[in-house]
């Protein structure tokens, strides 16, 4: 039994972490230090012709510009091959390639220097589509290295055309994943500093893997390993992704501090971090596959490219996991895997939790329940059939024998725990109702190598070190990203001394005090440096041991217990008394014993054969088993994950609380991976720029998670203990798809599964041309802020409507307009109108209710009166933004933009609302339904200022119904919306019918057609169904040729019917 | 350039600032309150929370100018003579930190749900805390460790 090991642990670093105390890389600010800004390509791909650094040099308060001549030692880099250029010479590669850096006194100084540097480029034609650039007679991306493909992993196993031809069917699938972005909360930063005792420099910063870093930068910097030293900062989160961008920057701020001889620090905005960091790479797999009836599989020929982007990276890395485990957990006779990595002008592609395993996980997972299908077996069976047992042979002809192979435990724990069978009849049930939503279930296992495998050498270094009162210290040369790790090493520490775990600290390891811990990837930190902590503890064990077995009369150490503070005899003699830990520190230190100790890790071998693919690629292996549940509104195409049964084996449980985080966690990343996540990048060139455009899950977009542990030790992990951060994440995106299967009886075989993809089988994406990409648009921001703005704020509204002119913007809440202002480039005069007490009050009259212009929405959501009167109106304000935004914003701001989104539009112009525009000649008022003439473009006039909203009460009861369609549950874009009210006549005939499309038309306005169709009907089914015709032509000839009407106009018709429908039910109930 | 008068934390500040810069800017830069963080500036992933009379805000999106009079709140008002909150201690518990870089936006979002009402639904918990993003909890144990400071 354990102590400490298995337990709920909180966090070591916890403390700093809830009071907003711990330093993360943005909070350094030393003394005199400087700011960088980069200035990036305009162009994804294109030879530069000239660089003029003129007007940016002149700028006052720029102390450096940097260019590729300045670079003192290596001018590219990389992990494995130096393709990777941190300051481009003559030419660019991808959108976020860096030409110059800047250093200046303030940050906004070097953003603005940046943005004064000109360049001119000869643009070349770019290659985006891996598929091309794999082509014979594809350009050359880098000449030098002779050819477009990275690296190419071959594995042969058997003879697969013999398999073929003996197999009883045989099918060919092809699979596609996108780019997948890291999406830390915390964008990257570095701060380099020199170091006067070293002559070399300090780096500070958002940083992975330090030892990789100081590579980088020692080598770029022309310096010594010792001459550089990495401090690290608190992490904010990583996932794979703060390793090359950071040794990028990091190498960039040391150079601007040799030339400064100032400390300099480069921070990203999330659109920097977004442009420049490097995705998860998307995989194009061709599978083709011999089975026999009873799904046995008999052999399989897989080829794969993986879209490398502009670098190499690690490519050679994450490609080589793909083609170990591109077969999944299966034994066949027969298998050829081909993987390539290919250079193109995207953006590059690297490490990201999973590590090129989501990909080919997707795929064969996906491909499993087909062949399934065919075979008419169940999903379970056909994995049973040919799932891994004990001993069974890998396709790299690796021998399973070294540790316990759980798959069909897994498998069985997840259906077990899932309720899977149960399941399967209520959804099936569900499905015959014929209801607009349709639901599943699928699942989905893996196994996975753990550490590094053949990829590198796997070492790992500590320090432990017992302070003179007992206390002890933690140094890793490996990183907390966040996962958890230095609670793990610290009850590790504790466990063996068999101390209280408040007595072990963690100390931030620097580069300069630890030996290199290898990268902290692979999920390995647990594994690996969890070994040299016990390596490290046992060492000083021993030491202490020595000083006091005469005192315990004992000879051998296992003849003692050592818990909670005390070590003792396990056969008790009445005479010897335990003695405390401190009390053999003390002793220890009395007799000159060192009680520090270096730990060492060293994963045991593996092998691997470059030509045949053939080896022990990885020392162990964990395997794991996910179920999802869904529900598909077959309406729009939307997937809601309803619950992910998550069965992992993990060797051994160290602390409970952090493994269960890992699984919600990873889950979560896979779940927005399988449905959310569109990478959206065209001709080279990043469309979704921040959080508003890449979408990630939010807390409304998360249900059920169940994590279901399973402990089969293994011989080499500490205490048993295996990996858990990447296997979490690679399974949601095939279980989900699956369970589309059984929902909607159709098979998909790309993700992510977007609105379009689901409910049209393909994406849109809004046309861009690849002029469009070259076209270098001169005094852009590079780097969206706010700046060079002048604000004035009245006092009263005449005093507002005085000063109001064209020069002013007006601001109110201003979550939209400081969202534009960040963008734009000239400078604003803003008149600020969020205090008038004027504009701030609800008035109810008799007839009406009057709402301030510059009253928060989250007011107008808790008033009464709008509650009872106006409930579409509150609806459709609910699903503004988020609560803080809502706290901040406006609805006169929500209107005045007319942006085509904007959810309040559509309610007002049902409950007729007038708008009132004043100006200091007088006011006048307009009906909503006139106030916006198109989209972004409204009747108010210079001098005007919107100031309130007048709402009549209804006369008349209204049945109403509103939908609202976002990608996701929360803070969207409102991709479309609807709004329908109906009031009958005594005779229960339609006597006012409003119909109100959002997001849709030119403007949001009624259909007015269809109101006049139904007016002085009685509502039913059939006449609801016939609208179908009229409104889809209505609709086709609005805006039928829009490239995203594919999707809408369908869609629409059905969400409108649908109000209809639920406006019917409605009544039915009355009745 | 504006002169702004607020209370932040309990103090009465006079600070005279440049009129581009954000609440965000004013706290980190000016006023060395670093706990509030940065992650998008756009207003979507809440890192930037804190609370401005009352309400959750995120302070990406309000102008210093924009400040005069205000009462603001941030993380590093929660502990109080070196005691933890009950919602801190419960975040501690629960393990809704990880990286812990949305965690100042999350516990203020959370702080201002429950200082207006201290018993709320999980539906309401989920609407206060949908414009905070993170990417390393998946949310069901910060979900967890709300509900319980609402059940006390
Ligand atoms: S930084 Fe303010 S919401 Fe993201
Ligand atoms: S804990 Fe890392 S983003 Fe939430």
């Amino acid at each position: 039994m354990h102590s400490i090991i298995g337990k709920k642990v909180t966090r070591v670093d916890g403390y700093e972490k809830v009071t907003g105390k711990a330093v993360y890389g943005d909070d350094i600010k030393l003394h005199g230090m400087l700011y960088a800004a980069n200035r990036y390509t305009d162009i994804p791909a294109g030879k530069i012709k000239k660089i003029d650094l003129s007007n940016a040099e002149k700028m006052d308060g720029v102390e450096a510009i940097v260019l590729f001549k300045d670079i003192p030692g290596k001018k590219r880099i990389g992990p494995i091959r130096q393709d990777h250029y941190i300051l481009v010479n003559d030419e660019v590669f991808y959108c976020g390639d860096v030409i110059a850096a800047v250093a200046a006194k303030t940050k906004e100084t070097a953003y603005a220097a940046a943005d004064a540097i000109e360049i001119e480029y000869e643009p070349i034609e770019g290659i985006f589509d891996p598929a091309e650039a794999v082509k014979p007679d594809a350009r050359l991306i880098h000449p030098e290295f002779k050819s477009n493909i990275v690296v190419h992993y071959p594995l042969r196993k058997g003879d697969v055309e013999k398999g073929f031809g003996e197999s009883e069917n045989l099918i060919e699938r092809v699979y596609r994943t996108g780019f997948h972005e890291h999406a830390y909360i915390e964008p990257e930063t570095v701060t380099a500093a020199p170091d006067s005792t070293t002559k070399g420099y300090k780096i500070y910063g958002s940083i992975q893997n330090p030892f990789t870093t100081r590579r980088m930068v020692a080598a770029f910097m022309g310096l010594n390993l010792n001459q550089i030293n990495i401090l690290g900062s608190t992490l904010g989160g990583s996932f794979g992704g703060k390793d090359d961008i950071i040794n990028c920057m990091a190498c960039r701020v040391a150079l601007l501090s040799k030339i400064t001889g100032k400390p300099v620090k480069l921070t990203y905005t999330r659109e920097e971090s977004i442009k420049e960091s490097y995705k998860r790479h998307p995989y194009i797999l061709n599978y083709k596959v011999g089975f026999n009836n009873d799904g046995k599989l008999k052999s399989m020929k897989i080829e794969i490219i993986a879209d490398s982007g502009a670098y190499s990276s690690q490519s050679f890395f994450v490609t080589w996991r793909s083609v170990v485990q591109a077969t999944g957990p299966y034994e066949i006779e027969n298998v050829e895997t081909d993987i390539r990595a290919v250079y193109t002008n995207n953006s590059y592609t690297a490490a990201f939790r999973g590590f090129g395993s989501p990909q080919i996980i997707f795929a064969k997972e996906s491909l499993m329940d087909e062949i399934a299908a065919i075979c008419k077996i169940s999903p379970l069976e056909i994995r049973q059939i040919n799932g891994f047992k004990q001993g069974s042979i890998t396709a790299s002809g690796q021998k399973l024998d070294e540790h316990t192979v759980s798959l069909g435990e897994v498998i069985e724990k997840a259906i077990e725990k899932s309720t899977y069978n149960a399941k399967l009849d209520e959804y099936h049930k569900k499905n015959e109702t014929g209801s607009r939503y349709k639901y599943g279930i699928g699942l989905a296992c893996s196994y996975r190598g753990c550490s590094l495998g053949a990829e590198g050498t796997d070492t790992t270094s500590v320090i432990v070190s017992v302070q003179a009162d007992g206390s002890v210290y933690v140094l890793a040369g490996l990183n907390e990203n966040g996962q958890g790790m230095r609670t793990t090493f610290c009850q590790v520490a504790a466990e063996v001394l068999g101390i209280p775990l408040e007595k072990v600290a963690f100390l931030e390891p620097q580069t300069a005090t630890i030996p290199d811990g290898g990268p902290t990837v692979a999920s390995r930190a647990t594994l690996t440096g969890g070994n040299a902590v016990i390596d490290g503890a046992l060492k000083i064990k021993n030491a202490i041991f020595n000083v006091i077995k005469d005192e315990l009369q004992v000879s051998g150490i296992d003849e003692t217990i050592w818990e909670n503070g005390m070590i003792s005899r396990i056969q008790p003699l009445p005479e010897i008394n335990p003695i405390s830990f401190e009390k053999a520190v003390e002793k220890s230190f009395k007799a000159g014993v060192n009680v520090s100790a270096y730990g060492w890790f060293k994963a045991p071998d593996v092998s691997w054969h470059e030509e045949t693919g053939q080896g022990n690629a990885y020392f162990t292996y964990v395997y794991g088993c996910q179920v999802a549940e869904i529900k598909v509104d077959t309406y729009t195409g939307k997937i809601e994950v309803l619950k992910v049964t998550a069965v992992h084996d993990v060797g051994k449980v160290i602390n409970r609380l952090g493994i269960e985080g890992q699984v919600y966690g990873g889950v979560a990343q896979g779940i927005g991976y399988a449905i959310l996540e569109d990478f959206n990048i065209q001709n080279g060139i990043i469309k979704s720029e921040n959080l508003d455009e890449y979408l990630i899950p939010t807390i409304k977009d998360i249900h059920e998670i169940e994590p279901v542990l399973i402990e089969n030790s293994d011989k080499y992990g500490p205490f048993g203990a295996k990996v858990i951060g990447e296997p979490t994440l690679e399974l949601a995106s095939a279980a989900i798809n699956n369970a589309m299967k059984f929902a909607t009886g159709k098979y998909f075989y790309q993700i992510p599964l977007t609105l379009e993809r689901v409910f049209l089988g393909k994406n849109l994406v809004k046309p861009s041309r690849q002029s469009e990409a070259v076209r270098v648009t001169h005094q852009k921001k590079h780097t969206p802020r706010v700046t060079d703005i002048a604000m004035v704020t009245p006092s009263s509204l005449k005093k507002a409507l005085i000063m109001i002119s064209e020069d002013y913007k007006i601001i109110s809440g201003g979550t939209d307009i400081i969202i534009e202002l960040r963008k734009r480039n000239e400078t604003k005069k803003l008149l600020n109108i969020f205090q008038l007490k004027e504009l701030k009050k609800i008035k109810k009259t008799k007839d009406e209710i009057i709402i301030g212009s510059a009253v928060p929405i989250t007011q107008i959501l808790s008033h009464k009166a709008i509650k009872k009167n106006f409930p579409i109106l509150v609806e459709a304000c609910s699903l503004i933004g988020s609560k803080q935004i809502r706290n901040r914003a406006t609805l006169g701001g929500n209107i005045v933009n007319a942006a085509p989104c904007a959810d309040s539009v559509p309610p007002l112009i049902l409950y007729d609302a007038r708008i009132t525009l004043q100006s200091k000649n007088g006011s006048r008022e307009i009906p909503a339904k006139d106030f916006i003439i198109e989209n972004y473009k409204t009747q108010i006039k210079p001098d005007e200022i919107l100031t309130s909203f007048v709402i009549p009460f209804p006369k008349k009861k209204f049945y109403h119904s509103y939908y609202q369609l976002g990608r996701r549950n929360a803070v969207n874009i409102t991709r479309i919306s609807i709004g329908a009210m109906i009031a009958l006549d005594p005779e229960k005939k339609i006597e006012d019918c409003r119909i109100v499309s959002g997001s849709l038309f030119d403007r949001p306005k009624n259909i007015s057609e269809i109101e006049e169709l139904l007016k002085g009907q009685e509502l039913k089914e059939i006449l609801i169904n016939e609208i179908e015709q009229p409104l889809k032509k209505i609709i086709d000839d609005a805006i039928g040729k829009r490239w995203s009407s594919e999707y809408k106009n369908p869609v629409f018709i059905n969400i409108c019917k649908d109000a209809l429908h639920d406006i019917f039910m409605k009544l039915k109930k009355k009745k | 350039m504006a002169k702004i008068k607020f209370n932040i934390n309990n103090k009465d500040v006079q600070l005279e600032v440049k009129d581009s810069l954000r609440l965000l800017d004013v706290l980190r830069d000016c006023m060395g309150l670093t706990g509030t963080k940065e992650g998008c500036g756009i207003g979507e992933c809440g890192a930037c929370t804190v609370i401005v009379n009352g309400d959750a805000v995120c302070s990406c999106l309000v102008l210093a100018g924009q400040l005069h009079g205000a009462n603001v709140e941030t993380i590093e008002n929660i502990e109080q003579n070196e005691v933890l909150s009950k919602l801190q201690q419960l975040f501690l518990e629960h393990g809704a930190i990880q990286c812990g870089f949305c965690t100042p936006g999350m516990l203020m979002s959370a702080k201002a749900l429950l200082d207006a009402n201290p018993h709320p639904a999980e539906a309401e918990i989920k609407e206060a805390l949908e414009g905070n993003l993170c990417r390393c909890t998946g949310y069901i144990p910060i979900l967890n460790a709300v509900k319980a400071a609402g059940s006390e």
